[in-house]
């Protein structure tokens, strides 16, 4: 079975921002296999790069700022070079290419990446979400977990 | 009319926070003056007053995403105070732990993340290539321990305390929950890669040291005191508690038994127009002889011994470095893999101790006191929380003196004798601007603590002429 990583990270004290906390922590309630691991953080670090060493696919959850709000996306997330996308990782804060990037580098590790996100209408302090994004939370937990699940029954390192 | 000219380097990058530098020229266009600016501010000691007093540990730990811990244990020492209890055995070993996981995770990130490039690719080297790439590119074993070593902090933190950032494990009277076995298994498991990470990256500090005879000539190099929190009696390392001791350049000690939760008696704050971080000096000494520095230099130079077999042997060899205190700032980054070998040992220590996994962790109590002081060791050195409530509770007054803060003469001294060694002229070479954001690092200042404030690391440098033109400006996002 491979293994799966879902990374769900934004401010949850910053309204739609904490889209990726909830989602992760809804998925790890629905997703309870051993080969599925769910981490939650405030931004991506370097150090992210050593939990992907060992995945085979990987979810990258966030809001987006961009688009009309309550919309879901789900991107491929394309490794490239470090060295033509310096701007992709911080000390404090990666983009998923970045941690991508920097798990290839690093370890040889090329899982299957995606970008899920949900465009975000409100991200004032607060812990609720606005309207559009409580509509579409359902929406991206589903999407997210039928992929893992999909991802799942592959033979490992495919 | 005499001229004055000023350089000034705005903002000052990989560094935790807002700053820039002012470097002053003569009329011979050399540096008579630098001053190091913290510009920011957020203002945690106003706010929080009204607050009731449970709350200040979790409120605290909002000071800094980096030492969050640190001034949870602060915070929570300080309610410990207010509510007059003395905190179960196995809260206080857990703290410790707490503690340390820590300062190994932020040590980490200052000599790995931040430091790192200075050190491998030279500081003359390329500002485009001197980051983690060039790290990665250069020695991507390097940078791979590094990463290692911050997640094994980071991982022991969200074990104990739920989350990396702003855990709210800690509390007035003890810990919230007791350590499991499973995690504490894991954890010791951790334990022997940490240990062989923080072995070998000391080996290759040393290894690189003579390259920088130079920094280490010039780097924060003269005397000062030098303060910590040590062991009383043994004169130990410790980041919990214990009793300040204050040695002078020449490594005697000048105040010894000083009980931290009367700071006031000796530490004194100023404030400067052209700052929004205080400085701090030493009462008896007066400002600005009173001058000292704490963090890792500082424990080294203050500490008769660490307690643990590898960071005992390691610490004999850094004093060895000079016959009396160590002053060169350049030997901070080798004071922070001490520490971190000490921390993994000490930690491994208390997680065999046989009370760990004991379920009492908590005293349970109403305030008994109005006033309340909590001190620890922060990664940057030592941090008091200052506390006074009323009858119901609420917070009426609060003070923080933040080991950064403690550090800034000491910092704006550095700069300057970096600046009058390196810079010529009416331009900023590659080199000098470096070297002069380097000596800053050597500090690892975090300013979002040190004002209370939020931001992001960034570096301006401005050169002044002696009427106030500026001559030359460089920014670092």
């Amino acid at each position: 079975m491979a293994r799966i990583l879902i990374v769900g990270y934004g401010n949850p004290l910053r309204s739609d921002d904490g889209l990726g906390w909830r989602a992760a922590e809804e998925l790890s309630q629905r997703l309870s296999l051993p080969e599925v691991e769910v981490i939650v953080r405030h931004q991506l670090t370097p150090e992210l790069a050593d939990n992907l060493k060992s995945a085979d696919a990987v979810f990258f959850i966030d809001a987006a700022h961009a688009g009309q709000p309550g919309e879901l996306t789900c991107e491929p997330v394309i490794s490239q070079p470090l060295t033509s996308q310096p701007q992709t990782i911080h000390s404090h804060q990666c983009s998923p290419a970045g941690v991508l990037a920097l798990a290839q580098q690093l370890y040889g590790a090329t899982p299957r990446a995606f970008a899920v996100t949900l465009c975000g209408e409100c991200f004032d302090h607060g812990a609720a979400f606005s309207a559009a994004v409580e509509a579409g939370f359902p929406k991206l937990t589903a999407l997210v977990e039928k992929l893992a699940r999909q991802e799942a029954v592959r033979p490992r390192g495919r | 009319m005499e001229e004055r000219r000023t350089i000034v380097i705005d903002p000052v990058t990989r560094i935790e926070g807002h700053s820039k530098i002012t470097l002053h020229l003569d009329d011979q266009g050399r540096v008579e003056d630098a001053r190091f600016h913290v510009t920011q501010f957020r203002g945690f000691e106003k706010f929080c007053e009204g607050r009731p007093f449970y709350e200040m540990p979790s409120l605290m730990a909002r000071i800094c995403g980096i030492c969050p811990v640190s001034h949870l244990i602060a915070s929570a020492k300080a309610c410990d105070a207010l509510l007059a209890v003395r905190i179960p055995p196995t809260a206080d070993k857990l703290r410790r732990i707490f503690g340390l996981a820590q300062v190994v995770q932020s040590h980490a990130l200052s000599l790995f993340h931040l430091s790192s490039p200075d050190l491998l690719l030279g500081m003359d080297a390329d500002p485009a290539k001197s980051n983690l790439f060039g790290v990665l590119e250069q020695n991507p074993a390097l940078a791979r321990d590094g990463i290692r070593l911050r997640q094994f902090g980071q991982q022991i933190i969200e074990r104990l305390g739920g989350k990396r950032i702003h855990p709210a494990w800690v509390v007035p009277g003890g810990v919230s929950e007791p350590l499991s076995q499973a995690d504490r298994d894991a954890i010791l498991k951790s334990v022997p890669e940490a240990l062989a990470i923080a072995v070998r990256t000391v080996e290759w500090f040393k290894s690189i040291m003579e390259r920088f005879r130079e920094e280490i000539s010039t780097f924060g190099n003269f005397p000062t005191l030098f303060m910590g929190i040590v062991k009383p009696d043994v004169g130990g390392l410790t980041f919990y508690d214990g009793k300040i001791r204050i040695v002078n350049a020449s490594g005697k000690i000048v105040a010894e038994g000083l009980d931290p939760t009367r700071y006031f008696d000796y530490i004194g704050e100023k404030v400067e127009s052209w700052s929004y971080m205080k400085s701090a000096y030493y009462k008896p000494t007066g400002f600005p002889d009173g001058i000292y520095r704490v963090g890792p230099l500082a424990r080294m130079n203050v500490v008769d011994r660490c307690n643990t077999p590898r960071a005992d042997q390691e610490l004999a060899e850094f004093h060895e470095l000079q016959r009396t205190a160590v002053l060169s700032s350049f030997h901070y980054h080798h004071a922070r893999l001490v520490e971190i070998l000490y921390c993994v040992e000490r930690m491994e220590q208390l997680l065999n101790d046989s009370e760990i996994l004991d379920k009492h962790v908590r005293a349970i109590a109403r305030p008994n006191a109005l006033e309340g002081v909590g001190a620890a060791e922060a990664p940057r050195g030592t941090l008091f929380h200052h506390y006074k409530i009323d009858d119901q509770g609420l917070i009426r007054w609060c003070n923080l003196i933040i080991a950064t803060g403690q550090n800034n003469l000491a910092m704006n001294r550095s700069v300057l004798q970096v600046a009058k060694h390196f810079v010529r002229g009416d331009r900023l070479t590659t080199g000098a601007l470096n070297r002069v954001e380097a000596v800053i690092r050597t500090y690892d200042p975090c300013l979002s603590c040190a004002t209370h404030a939020v931001g992001q690391m960034a570096l301006h440098i401005q050169l002044l002429s002696p009427s106030g033109e500026v001559l030359d400006e460089v920014a670092r996002p």
